[in-house]
């Protein structure tokens, strides 16, 4: 997602559900609509979640990636 | 913050001793919807149970005491809801939000705990029963009951036959070593698709031989040998063990090498092919089509048995298949007049397989996954291999549950 311009990170590495999530949540309040941002998260448990919120809220998700056990979302406010 | 880890917790063998004893209980699970979807928690007894994912749960809160969303969002939207004197079980994926959310409840005064560890938890979690006893043959009937699975350890003077062990072998070890067992044959009754079969591991940790029909050692979509070891099972075999027999019966349909087992004449471990209310799909090799009539006629074959033999299947599919004791058995002859797939059986080949056809669930993506794992074609970590066995096993026909 080299060409994505990334406005804030979410560091979500080795946290457990529900921190993922609410992290997001808190972080995704910072931002403007069309802004992107990035979350880095181990646990995979919460993607799916974080997947379903991300439609709840409207927002798109525009591209995820893995590299050695960490998955990086990338998410376009609504 | 929180203090969630000082709350006590629902422990996975109070859920079952609830769910078993019809306990006045009420389920709130806050996994997404897909996962609940997937396989809730059931009891013999309808459960009263709501699902809302707890990510629509927090969108309502702005504060960081995550359990006080929990419980204003409780206060408005579930008071007219919850019972006020039912033990409220909160149930998430792992355990984690769920304790936050019990907590939140706690402070509007409910009876409400989590579920420790979670569905998760719950998916892997064992319970055992004397499900038989005949002279010196005893029967216990290993449940894993999120999941529906079923599996045997059969004992008769100081020995052991292991019959279809899941993947996490504490609750055959266990029962082994307490009666100090000496483990006779460990048996799969085919390959299975819906679990990973413990089978060679117990095998391998007990000085025994895992047993297959070598039909089953073919992964039946890759067309691939197995490469793990195994002795072939064939039809007619009879493996003793303590003054007690087993005899092989070669029942093709479900899969190519599926096998039942009549042990002493009297109990027919029936793997994959009779189940309380249903029968089992012939679909999960690719080939429901050529492999429905080969179902029919091992399945005409069983219901020639005597009536009064037991059956003690492989799978239920709705715990309120359960008898009173809460194990899953019952005699041919009552299977025959009341489940709906053996009725079928008697009206002949081409009714039954136009029945089956029209009958198959869905087909599961990951069981193709699960077979080449039982095959040791590929070896999941843990994480894997949990995400593999997710939810209900869908090895039956659907018609009898009304799906």
């Amino acid at each position: 997602m080299g060409d994505v311009s990334v406005k804030v990170t979410v560091n979500a590495v080795g946290l457990s559900c529900p921190l993922p999530v609410v992290r997001t949540k808190k972080a995704m309040d910072t931002i403007q609509s069309g802004e992107v941002l990035e979350l880095l998260a181990t646990d995979k448990g919460s993607l799916a979640d974080v997947k379903a919120w991300t439609k709840n809220g409207g927002h798109e998700l525009i591209g995820s990636e893995e590299a050695d056990g960490v998955f990086k979302f990338y998410i376009k406010k609504a | 913050m929180t203090n969630a880890e000082q709350i006590r917790e629902f422990t996975t063998q109070e859920l079952k001793h609830a769910l078993d004893t019809a306990q006045d209980l009420y389920i709130i699970d806050l996994r997404n919807r897909d996962e609940f979807a997937n396989g809730q928690i059931e009891g013999r007894q309808p459960i009263p149970t709501i699902n809302v994912p707890y990510f629509e749960v927090l969108e309502t809160g702005e504060t960081d005491d995550i359990a006080q969303i929990f419980a204003d969002y409780a206060a408005k939207e579930w008071q007219s809801i919850l019972p006020a004197s039912a033990q409220i079980l909160v149930v998430c994926a792992k355990g984690g939000t769920s304790a936050l959310a019990a907590e939140g409840l706690q402070r509007l005064g409910y009876n409400a705990l989590s579920l420790a560890g979670g569905t998760q938890a719950w998916g892997n979690f064992y319970d055992r029963k004397v499900v038989a006893q005949q002279g010196d043959l005893t029967i216990y009937q290993v449940m894993r009951p999120a999941r529906g699975d079923l599996s045997y350890v059969l004992v008769s003077g100081g020995e052991a036959v292991v019959v279809d062990p899941n993947r996490h072998l504490e609750p055959y070890t266990d029962l082994l070593t307490a009666q100090k067992l000496r483990v006779a044959a460990v048996l799969d009754t085919h390959g299975h698709a819906d679990h990973i079969s413990g089978g060679r591991a117990l095998a391998d940790l007990t000085g025994s031989e895992y047993h297959l029909h070598p039909y089953d050692a073919i992964h039946p979509l890759d067309v691939l040998p197995a490469t793990i070891a195994y002795e072939p099972l064939r039809e007619g075999q009879t493996i003793r063990f303590g003054t007690s027999r087993l005899d092989v019966l070669h029942i093709p349909g479900h899969t190519l090498g599926n096998l039942a087992f009549l042990v002493d004449g009297t109990y027919l471990l029936s793997g994959d092919s009779i189940f309380i209310q249903s029968i089992a799909r012939p679909d999960l090799g690719g080939r429901g089509d050529t492999w429905a009539p080969l179902h029919y006629r091992s399945l005409s074959r069983l219901v020639a048995l005597p009536d009064q033999v037991v059956v003690l299947p492989g799978h239920f599919s709705v715990p309120a298949e359960a008898n009173a004791e809460g194990t899953y058995a019952a005699e041919l002859g009552r299977l025959k007049a009341e489940n709906e797939g053996l009725q079928v059986v008697a009206k002949g080949e081409q009714a039954f397989v136009e029945y089956i056809l029209a009958s198959l669930p869905t087909f599961p993506p990951q069981y193709v996954e699960i077979k080449r794992v039982n095959a040791g074609l590929v070896t999941p970590d843990e994480e894997k291999a949990s995400e593999l066995e997710l939810g209900r096993n869908i090895c039956a026909l659907s018609q009898a549950y009304g799906h």
